[in-house]
């Protein structure tokens, strides 16, 4: 029998997985994600839903937490996405619509957003052309989570690793526009890309 | 001019939209002097120099709903709290610098 599952097509019309010396940069495909709010009062009780569901503690500040086969990221007070591969067809936002019922309010993103990994030694100076935060890892290390605008195009921003690897959520229909930025400001400080 | 928000850190002031004066409260629509009250609330205003309270948005960024107390003269921020708790009455004041 045919396989029949139906795949999302990439919002981004030409930014291939690239690997040049000191920076890497690959579209983030096939994740389920939705974001939720907790409800008022609530906030004590999701957090213990969360934790008893992922084995993790809901961040109260711009920070990324891993959980068992889930990530979290901060998304302003009360707020998180929640971000997983969409492995066996596996919905967040049926999932913690299930484990949160009545304590937070449940949105899926998985198709509203795109993700952009950036990695490698030039990542924070290629980051840097456009973000207007301070990038030092002084300052925004592994775990960091920032939302703020690159190249005016409003981002949610996190640090995965120390490589750095760093990634960038923000609204599909923006996917070319920043993606078109990334590779100008990777072409102007990687001099084999330019 | 620097916003220090108190969810993200110091922003820029292009990641913020000023909201107006957060020391007025809209007037019951029912009352009988409703008609006065909000033209007092729209726009009267003292537009006097020193330290004013304002509400900001943290639109670019966490989204929040802040209270700034700034002075007008030197852009000099004291302190900025989410207007939430201003609300609430649950403020601790967080004191920053511009
Ligand atoms: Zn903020």
């Amino acid at each position: 029998m045919a396989d029949s599952t139906l795949q999302p097509t990439s919002a981004f019309s030409h930014l291939e997985p690239t690997s040049l010396p000191g920076i890497a940069i690959e579209p983030r495909e096939n994740f389920t994600m939705a974001s939720f709010a907790a409800g008022k009062g609530r906030l004590e009780a999701l957090a213990a839903a969360i934790r008893e569901a992922y084995g993790v503690e809901l961040p109260r500040r711009p920070q990324r937490v891993v959980g068992n086969g889930i990530v979290f990221v901060w998304l302003g007070p009360d707020q998180w996405l929640a971000i997983a591969e969409r492995t066996n067809n596996r919905d967040l936002e049926v999932e913690l619509k299930q484990r949160v019922a009545g304590l937070a309010s449940v949105v899926d993103q998985s198709d509203g957003r795109v993700i952009v990994r950036v990695s490698g030694p030039l990542a924070r100076e290629v980051l840097a052309k456009g973000v207007p935060i301070d990038l030092h890892a002084d300052t925004f290390g592994v775990n960091a989570v920032a939302i703020t605008h690159a190249s005016h195009i409003g981002v949610i921003m996190w640090q995965v690793d120390a490589a750095p690897t760093f990634e960038l959520a923000m609204f599909r229909s923006y996917a070319d526009s920043f993606a078109h930025w990334l590779l100008e400001a990777v072409a102007s400080t990687v001099p084999a890309a330019a | 001019m620097r916003i220090a928000c108190p969810y993200c850190g110091e922003r820029s002031l292009d990641e913020y939209l000023y909201s107006g004066d957060a020391t007025v409260r809209r007037p019951d629509f029912a009352s009988p002097t409703a008609q006065a009250d909000f033209v007092k609330y729209v726009y009267e205003r003292k537009n006097s120099p020193g330290q004013h309270r304002e509400l900001w948005y943290h639109a670019a960024g966490c989204h929040a709903w802040l209270v700034v107390t700034r002075d007008v003269s030197t852009h000099i921020i004291t302190a900025v709290e989410p207007a939430k708790d201003v609300a609430l009455g649950t403020a601790s004041s967080m004191k920053d610098t511009a």
